[in-house]
């Protein structure tokens, strides 16, 4: 029969470990994080190196700032949720059974506004042995991980939920308790430990402490049945609690994947390239998450608080789903030169949609196609050249109105090629047999004004930047018109470009050019302006 | 006294680190060709417009170079590859493509403007500003860049890059160096470059040079124009072939073919 094992992990300063995550050049310094009202600004949470130079929790800011070389950064709740939920997801690759070890113990002014200065999960890791070693060794894999993920972390493993709990939280390291060396470990822990517990009551530790009770070894060697007899029912918890043998019904929790990095910086950033050696760490470590999980980033979203109070949003989609840092983080610098903010970014929140990675069979004779993550990379660059809207697939709109099509992005190599079998009958379209080949048409963007000389009603000559077309045989006029019946199409006049509707008279000229050479051209008629355009040549 | 081969083997043995096979003849390679749709223009090609190489088809407007690329690219995309058109005058005609046969989702149009803006790289305050500058050479320049990104991106199997409109005097300015190097490039990504202009521009970078012409057009009673009919002349063809004979038979440089307007279609199935 397998007994119960929970194995605790516990993240102390919280405040300061979201922050320095993201930061690894400041870990080697002192930092402390101010919290409250800019003139009641107070120490809520510091590092080991800060501890040591002697700046310690509640301390003002003016006396933080006095220590030396002493780094102050402002907390930054937004930062401590997107930690907590990166801690969350990494133990959970250990167990699915996971519970919040602080959740009863928090007030519930803490829980709503999140402002917990650590983080505790407790871990089921009953019969996860085989997968993972024994309890020492998972709790060696499971700190790795948590280094790797920028978190420094306690752990304590016993068969006891709250000796695991208490142990974790009040003892640095590793800590694997023997079962029935629950109560020799907590002997050390002094009786404030319990405070902020289910159990606790102040009147009861006001008791104990005028007994001369002031650590758990000391309340577990107290006789149980005369404890009751002077203190009630209650001191039976705290005296099992105490020997590390109370009773506890696990709560699992069930944690939502959510891909996101927090970063607010300590001044505004004005410089895209410090901008992307940010968004470059959070791309890794989204990545390294989904990853874990056997998934790619499908989506990446910045959003950026500017200066000036406003944000300013970037969405990334890769055609296929990627966990290629370099890539997703040359698609991001695109983007953002592409599409600046307008102000300097105070804080940045990036956010992940995870997708499936597709492996895809790859055959000798399929046609050569541009690997997806490359096309996308060189459309970025194209966009960045000539236009956002002027790349792409060309799509023909259902209108008989010359000229009307749309772009759409281009979709290449498998996946485009997935997705055009799927809108099709699943087949591969082919392009229809023609009988002949097809006179094709040289677009004017926009149809040049020009002059046209009529001949009993036909055109004879037409003037196009200031030369001389003589026409050699006209054919015509083909009339149409569209979008009459719209009404924005009437109030905007009717002009035949630019609006809606259109009426004309299309003629297909043959002329010859002053230098001699003949052409085919397509002119048009706009009969309610009387205005003759160059629309096209036939080429 | 050793033989000559005895010799040659020396010879090329002692200069082998610097110059592999120096006094031996260069291995003659097929290369391989792709149809252009049009079968005059296929024979006189000897089969199609070379794959990995440079492709020039040049003359004046309506001498049916746009509709010969747009066949090449219509039977490229019938056999499920992607290709591209990098329209340096923003000239191209979804529509004409559409029924010249090409589909459209398998191809990139790059419209080019001529306006160029650039956003600055360092500053993001001043980021919204963009510098618009406007300078006639904007259009080509993005042109070359582009065909350049395309060509280095690899997976294309013909990018056509039309400077039919593009003056002579700015398209033949362009150093004969980026044409070198679109050559190199095409070459090693196996794609069909296809250069649409008023002349030749490519000069020794092109392993094809076709001059098209307007030869007649033909009417349907005198009231529609039911078609065009156009002269192709092989001006050059450099693409390295195997000779199938020592003395190869003298080969056809000009040919004809005809293209007719949509209409003739529907004309026809009513």
């Amino acid at each position: 029969m397998n007994r119960e094992l929970y194995a605790c992990v516990h993240a102390a300063e919280l405040p300061a470990q979201a922050l320095l995550r993201l930061r690894p050049e400041l870990r080697a310094q002192p930092v402390v994080i101010l919290d409250g009202p800019a003139a009641q600004q107070t120490v809520c949470a510091l590092n080991q190196h800060a501890r040591r130079r002697g700046a310690a929790l509640g301390m003002a800011r003016l006396d933080a700032e006095s220590l030396a070389e002493m780094k102050l950064l402002r907390r930054s709740i937004q930062a401590e949720k997107v930690s907590r939920s990166i801690l969350l997801e990494c133990v959970s690759q250990f167990s699915p059974r996971i519970e919040d070890a602080l959740w009863n113990t928090l007030w519930d002014e803490e829980r709503q506004a999140g402002q917990a200065t650590a983080c505790a999960f407790v871990l089921d890791i009953q019969g996860t042995e085989r997968l993972f070693g024994p309890p020492e060794q998972l709790a060696q894999r499971l700190r790795s991980c948590l280094s790797a993920a920028g978190f420094h972390v306690s752990i304590a493993v016993s068969a006891n939920f709250h000796t695991a709990r208490l142990i974790a939280a009040h003892r640095g390291g590793i800590h694997v308790i023997a079962e029935g060396q629950e109560a020799a470990m907590l002997a050390g822990l002094a009786l404030t430990a319990l405070d902020g517990d289910a159990a606790s009551d102040t009147d009861l530790a006001e008791i104990l402490a005028q007994w001369g009770i002031r650590n758990l070894g000391e309340l577990a060697a107290l006789p149980e049945a005369e404890l009751m007899t002077r203190l009630g029912a209650r001191a039976r918890t705290w005296s099992a609690l105490a020997q590390g043998r109370a009773t506890y019904l696990f709560r699992p929790i069930q944690p939502a994947l959510r891909l996101e990095e927090f970063y607010a910086f300590e001044t505004p950033v004005a410089q895209i390239d410090s901008l992307l050696f940010t968004i470059a760490r959070m791309i890794d470590c989204l990545a390294q998450r989904a990853e874990s999980r056997a998934l790619a980033l499908a989506t990446v979203t910045a959003l950026m608080q500017l200066e000036d109070g406003s944000s300013h949003q970037r969405v990334i989609r890769p055609a296929l789903p990627s966990l290629d840092r370099r890539f997703l983080l040359k698609l991001v610098q695109m983007e953002i030169g592409a599409h600046p903010p307008q102000a300097a970014v105070t804080s940045l929140l990036l956010q992940a949609e995870p997708g499936q990675s597709r492996q895809m069979q790859l055959g000798l004779f399929t046609p050569q196609m541009p690997e997806p993550s490359r096309l996308d990379v060189t459309l970025a660059r194209l966009k960045s050249i000539v236009g956002e809207d002027r790349v792409g697939s060309p799509v023909l709109e259902d209108t008989h109105r010359a000229d009307s099509f749309h772009m759409l992005s281009l979709i290449a190599g498998h996946a485009g090629a997935d997705q055009r079998l799927q809108g099709g009958s699943g087949q591969a379209p082919q392009a229809p047999k023609l009988q002949f080949h097809r006179l094709c048409l040289r677009r004017m963007r926009p149809p040049r004004p020009v002059s046209v000389l009529l001949h009993a009603g036909r055109p004879a000559v037409f003037h196009d930047r200031k030369q001389s077309f003589k026409i050699t045989a006209a054919y015509g006029p083909w009339n149409s018109s569209g979008c009459w019946w719209s009404a924005a199409a009437w109030e905007s006049g009717l002009e035949p470009h630019g609006s809606a509707a259109w009426n004309s008279a299309e003629w297909d000229l043959l002329a010859t050019s002053p230098d001699g050479a003949p052409c085919a051209c397509l002119l048009s008629h706009d009969i309610q302006g009387n205005i003759w355009h160059l629309e096209a040549f036939y080429d | 006294m050793p033989s000559a081969a005895t010799l040659q083997m020396e010879i090329e043995r002692s200069l082998a680190a610097r110059f592999p096979a120096a006094l031996s003849p260069a291995p003659q390679t097929h290369r391989e060709a792709a149809a252009t749709g049009v079968a005059a223009v296929d024979t006189l090609l000897q089969g199609g417009l070379p794959v990995g190489a440079v492709s020039e088809l040049i003359g004046a407007m309506s001498s049916g170079r746009t509709s010969l690329a747009l066949a090449f690219v219509a039977s490229r995309t019938a056999e499920g590859r992607i290709c591209a058109w990098v329209d340096a005058g923003d000239t191209f005609d979804p529509e004409s493509a559409a029924g010249s046969g090409v589909n459209l989702s398998q191809l990139l149009w790059v419209r080019c403007q001529g306006m160029q803006s650039s956003p600055c790289h360092t500053d993001l305050p001043q980021a919204g500003r963009r510098r618009v500058q406007r300078q006639p050479w904007a259009r080509l320049d993005q042109a070359l860049r582009a065909v350049d990104l395309l060509l280095h991106a690899g997976g294309f199997a013909a990018i056509v890059l039309d400077l039919g409109d593009t003056v002579w005097e700015q398209a033949s300015r362009i150093p004969a160096a980026t044409w070198w190097r679109f050559r190199q490039a095409a070459g090693s990504t196996h794609c069909s470059l296809v250069v649409l202009g008023r002349a030749a521009y490519a000069a020794s970078s092109a392993a094809i040079v076709l001059e098209c012409a307007a030869r007649q057009a033909k009417t349907s009673g005198g009231t529609i124009l039911s078609s065009l009919e156009y002269n192709v002349t092989l001006k050059r063809d450099r693409s390295a072939r195997i000779a199938p004979c020592p003395f190869p038979a003298r080969r056809a440089t000009a040919s004809t073919w005809t293209a007719q307007p949509g209409w003739t279609q529907q004309m026809r199935r009513a």
